[in-house]
């Protein structure tokens, strides 16, 4: 069931029982890495410090137990400096852990290296012991393979920290039946052994991936939290906008609509047609700001002159020159007695914008009815109404290196 | 000549243009006679069209190529040009003019400004409609002419208002003067424009200009 869920639920998954919980855990036994590169600095964090902590056991076990039993049983080996090359070859692989860690560095083909190193250090190592000394003091390398692999499998699925260990008790169990005497006690003594030698690491490990499996579900519940951020975010920015719009036709479209409603106003009348066409202007232009385009401004009156044009009233359009992107205020203030000049135009609008240093001017031509145009409500901006016979010249000019952008 | 009509040949690939074309000039007070080069360059050289007062120049005949080297050659033989093209570029415009074309009107401006632009080309004068003003006021060429500001606030206005009289009354002139001020432009870019490849070329550019006189030849010959 837990598999039907969508991944941008906001419920963390690992609450939703213990099936989920259960399922989880397998997966981190399993065959699956642990860790992916897109889990965030949480459990980076918490990695690190584990690794950290993993280092220090293993370098604790390595010369505080093992190599003081190394060299009091020195010259009971056989061969004594295989021994000396295998703690060699342990403080390499921690040496190299430590620079992946400092460096911040991934182990990557290097792992399987170091494990077959370790693994051969320690046939090595028994293999070198005199005949009856495995399981006992001199045998201080079987104490030690654990807490290695322990920092080499940190970041890796706990079966395959248990497959190692296992192939290490193994061979362990070999050595002790292969070079022993034949008694039980022998195998005992290495079952007692490996409570610590096997045993510890294990509980290590466990106790490592637990605090992943926390690391990971903290890091799933602070994406999730996140994504809830975003969109109440994104929608506290939609409803912001959608009430700037609203307050924007609230104080021209409402009262026209509720007096069209009211029957106070005469749809046949001259003047409330105009009205009507100013403000299905003012609408499309809103809806046109929130498109993203090359040229909004353009944009914009090319949406105020489609409401002229699907009346029927011939309209030609040409920009020259370049000028700067006007901000959505001062686009308003260019575009507010224009489109009120092209939605009450008769029969025929002629719209330019011309774009020269310093200047951005927005003009329209048009045999238009008696209308009184709104003046910009910025002081950035200028209009400019020229009247001759039934001819109406609207001109708002931008002073584009003066006002504020 | 002035009881003479004004004759114009047309070489233009599409024959619906043609035939606006001639229908205009055919309504113009009085008619302007028009030749159809049957939208072949030969027959603005040979022919009935060779002689005509003003050639109608469609810039992109046939091709994805603008005829700029054919706009230059005609020019450059002393006839009196009036491109006449779909291309609303500023470019373009500008570029034409500075050739040596006496307008460059549109074909979205109709039969007012292409009428009025055959007129004053076959008098030997430049024709500014409201599109090439555009083109000129925003030419951001940094070796364009340099303006005078109220130079560019009349092609501002004639671009804006497509009005001579309204554009006067902005500015606060009379319409003649506005003609003056796009007229003077005009004059600049046909002054920067002019071709001049050889050292002849401009030896006769600096005589016409009174840059230097015959006087100064014979001082200082070149």
């Amino acid at each position: 069931m837990a598999d039907t869920q969508p991944k941008t639920r906001y419920v963390p998954s690992y609450w939703r029982g213990a099936a989920g919980l259960l399922r989880r855990g397998l997966r981190v036994i399993g065959g699956q890495a642990w860790l992916s590169e897109a889990e965030c600095q949480t459990a980076q964090r918490f990695l690190l410090g584990l690794r950290l902590a993993a280092m220090v056991i293993a370098a604790v076990v390595l010369y505080t137990l093992g190599l003081p039993n190394l060299i009091r049983s020195f010259l009971t080996y056989r061969v004594p400096w295989v021994q000396v090359c295998c703690l060699v070859t342990y403080t390499t692989v921690v040496g190299l852990a430590a620079y992946l860690v400092l460096r911040g560095k991934r182990w990557g083909w290097l792992r399987w290296a170091a494990l077959a190193a370790t693994l051969g250090a320690s046939i090595a190592s028994d293999l070198s012991l005199g005949d009856g000394y495995a399981i006992t003091a001199a045998d201080w390398s079987f104490g030690s393979v654990g807490w290695v692999g322990v920092i080499v499998l940190t970041e890796r699925p706990l079966c395959e920290l248990l497959a190692f260990l296992g192939v290490h008790e193994l061979l362990s169990l070999c050595t002790v039946v292969l070079t022993g005497n034949g008694h039980c006690t022998e195998i005992l003594w290495l079952a007692t052994a490996s409570i610590t030698s096997i045993g510890f690491p294990v509980a290590g490990a466990i106790a490592i991936t637990a605090l992943r499996f926390i690391a990971n579900a903290a890091d799933e519940a602070f994406q999730q939290s996140e994504t809830v951020r975003v969109a109440e975010a994104v929608a506290a920015g939609l409803h912001e906008r959608r009430r700037q719009r609203f307050a924007s036709l609230y104080v021209t479209a409402v009262p026209l609509l509720r007096g069209l409603a009211d029957r106070c106003l005469d749809p046949e009348q001259a003047n409330v047609q105009r009205q009507c066409a100013i403000e299905a202007a003012r609408m499309r232009r809103l809806f046109a700001e929130l498109d993203t385009v090359a040229n909004p401004l353009l944009h914009e009156l090319r949406h105020c002159a489609d409401v002229a044009d699907r009346k029927g009233i011939l309209v030609e359009m040409e920009g020259r020159g370049q000028w700067p992107e006007p901000p959505l205020p001062i686009r308003r203030a260019l575009t507010e007695a224009p489109l009120a000049a092209l939605a009450t135009a008769i029969s025929w609008a002629r719209v330019t914008v011309i774009g020269t240093p310093g200047l951005l001017s927005v003009n329209v031509v048009a045999d238009c009815a008696p209308v009184d145009l709104p003046h910009p409500d910025s002081d950035a901006v200028q209009l400019t109404t020229i009247t001759e016979h039934d001819t109406l010249w609207v001109e708002v000019r931008w002073q584009t290196n003066l006002s504020p952008r | 000549m002035a009881d003479q009509p004004i004759t114009a040949v047309i070489v233009d690939d599409h024959s619906v243009v043609t035939a606006g074309v001639r229908y205009w000039c055919g309504q113009a007070d009085p008619p302007i006679e028009l030749i159809d080069a049957n939208a072949r360059l030969a027959n603005v050289w040979t022919g009935p069209g060779a002689n005509a007062d003003v050639v109608i120049f469609d810039l992109q005949l046939q091709t994805d190529q603008q005829e700029f080297t054919e706009l230059r050659r005609l020019v450059d033989s002393g006839r009196r040009v009036v491109v006449y093209s779909q291309d609303a570029h500023n470019t373009t415009a500008v570029r034409c003019v500075s050739l040596g074309a006496l307008a460059y009107v549109t074909k979205r401006e109709g039969q007012e400004h292409l009428v009025a632009a055959v007129r004053a080309a076959a008098a030997g004068s430049p024709y500014t409609p409201p599109s090439l003003s555009g083109a000129l006021v925003a030419d951001d060429d940094p070796n364009r002419p340099h303006l005078a500001p109220m130079e560019i606030a009349a092609l501002r206005a004639w671009f804006a208002s497509s009005s001579k009289q309204m554009a006067a009354t902005m500015l606060g002139i009379s319409a003649r003067t506005v003609d003056t001020y796009i007229e003077r432009v005009r004059v600049r870019y046909a002054n920067a424009g002019r071709p001049a490849p050889t050292k002849s070329d401009l030896v006769a550019r600096a005589l016409e200009d009174g840059l230097i006189t015959l006087a100064d030849l014979n001082n200082h010959p070149i």
